[in-house]
């Protein structure tokens, strides 16, 4: 991905998540255990990091013919990723469902240079698998804190591998 | 001024006095506030957030703080506990007597990765998951991840992160390819190394260790308590070698804001990287 395509005055900032009542300056997590996301904010994860820099703001939803095929992990940028497959007997979709347009100037020296917040979307049967990113523009699930994925897919398929046969919390990821 | 011991040194009722300690603090619910507290400041580097535990140079500062707390909660029930550490470059296999009956209980089983051995074990009454990332209630474990096998981390791997001369170095994050303290975080850089020691370990235990609730499994803390020494050793081995940064990333530069200097006040305790450079006047490792 070339980052000076990102340099279009859209920000670096993600949207803020509905379970952070803080302002940006306050600390990262806020007070412990005080606040329940909505549900909608579990399903959908703001990403700081641009997917599709330069694409005007449409996704159009692209099938992966072969999600197997090596080499996948130089993910095409301008290809939004979707997908919906059965894997180890379970049922894994997702994709960037959304273009969130956001205010503020590209960060230089980040490799997926953040100018637009993307909107992803993860399911294990059914259930919200919270997805993150890094600075490298892969990302991490709540079930693999430790490494990351170049694909969202693969981000699915490792957490279902992690799982083994037990499902995702039908709860709230972030409280106890 | 105490010691923290090896685990492997530990005497019967030395494992015995811990294990009870931890189980208090379950029971009373503290335990699962140190489970949240760590997941809530679980920030990556692709967020404009400040970060002061992950993927960012106080990593280490953050967690031997995150840790002395846990010890000090401990030492509330049982003043003579402390946090033993777990080296698995040396006692790196599920034989190894950390995992034993007596101390933290086995592997999980096969299916749902269930730990039924040991005093952690579901069926014994005494720890149950209150929020992990799936909808059970059980501690889970997947050694070595058979799936896709993941060895331990060698002594060699620690010392090469040992042999690194600087502390931390641009971009300050997941991506810094030099620096001790990415080399021990040890977050895969594609091109340029594998997920590493620190990482490589949470993945082994896999389960509740792998995940967004990693302290759920009690050695999370002889992990960490490891990775407290080998922060010692590094500055014993590089003694003019300091904390990296140490001033604010200037105007304009991305990490400005995000991560902490050696004077910037670390949350949830307004610690300044500087304040936790040296721990020994509060404990020693043997």
């Amino acid at each position: 991905m070339d980052p000076t395509t990102a340099t279009d005055g859209t920000t670096a900032t993600a949207v803020p998540p509905a379970d952070t009542p803080h302002s940006p300056d306050a600390t990262p997590a806020g007070a412990p255990g005080r606040h329940r996301p909505a549900r909608r904010a579990v399903l959908r994860t703001a990403f700081t990091a641009a997917v599709v820099a330069g694409t005007g703001g449409v996704l159009a939803p692209v099938l992966f013919k072969d999600p197997g095929t090596p080499g996948r992990g130089e993910r095409r940028s301008q290809a939004p990723e979707r997908f919906s497959e059965r894997y180890r007997g379970r049922d894994i979709r997702g994709g960037v469902s959304g273009l969130v347009p956001a205010g503020g100037q590209a960060r230089p020296g980040e490799a997926a240079a953040a100018s637009t917040a993307t909107v992803a979307e993860v399911t294990i049967d059914g259930r919200p698998l919270h997805v993150m990113r890094r600075a490298d523009g892969s990302y991490l699930s709540e079930v693999n804190h430790y490494e990351s994925f170049p694909t969202l897919l693969e981000t699915a398929r490792a957490a279902v591998d992690e799982l083994g046969t037990a499902q995702l919390s039908a709860t709230t990821p972030h409280t106890i | 001024m105490y010691s923290r011991k090896n685990q492997r040194n530990l005497t019967r009722t030395e494992k015995k006095r811990l294990v009870g300690a931890i189980l208090e603090l379950k029971r009373s619910g503290r335990y699962d506030e140190f489970v949240s507290l760590h997941r809530q400041y679980y920030v990556t580097d692709a967020e404009s957030r400040p970060r002061p535990a992950h993927m960012t140079p106080s990593f280490f500062p953050w967690h031997r703080r995150y840790l002395l707390e846990f010890e000090k909660a401990l030492q509330t029930v049982d003043s003579g506990v402390t946090v033993p550490y777990w080296d698995w470059t040396q006692d790196n296999t599920p034989a190894a007597s950390l995992w034993a009956e007596d101390f933290l209980g086995g592997n999980g089983r096969a299916g749902d990765r269930q730990v039924v051995t040991g005093p952690f074990a579901y069926a014994e009454g005494n720890w149950r998951i209150r929020a992990g990332v799936t909808d059970d209630r059980f501690l889970r474990r997947d050694f070595g991840r058979p799936s896709a096998p993941v060895t331990l981390p060698t002594k060699a791997e620690v010392d090469r992160a040992l042999g690194d001369p600087v502390y931390d170095a641009a971009p300050w994050n997941s991506l810094s390819t030099t620096g001790f303290r990415n080399r021990i975080e040890g977050w895969g850089i594609r091109g340029v190394r594998g997920v590493g020691n620190h990482n490589r370990v949470h993945r082994w235990i896999g389960g509740s260790m792998a995940g967004a609730a990693s302290p759920d499994d009690p050695v999370f803390w002889l992990h960490h308590a490891y990775i407290d020494l080998l922060w010692t050793r590094w500055q014993k081995a590089h003694p003019r070698a300091r904390y990296l940064p140490d001033r604010a990333p200037a105007a304009g530069d991305p990490q400005r804001g995000r991560i902490f200097a050696l004077d910037d006040p670390m949350p949830p305790w307004d610690a300044k990287p500087s304040q936790l450079l040296d721990h020994s006047r509060l404990y020693r490792y043997v």
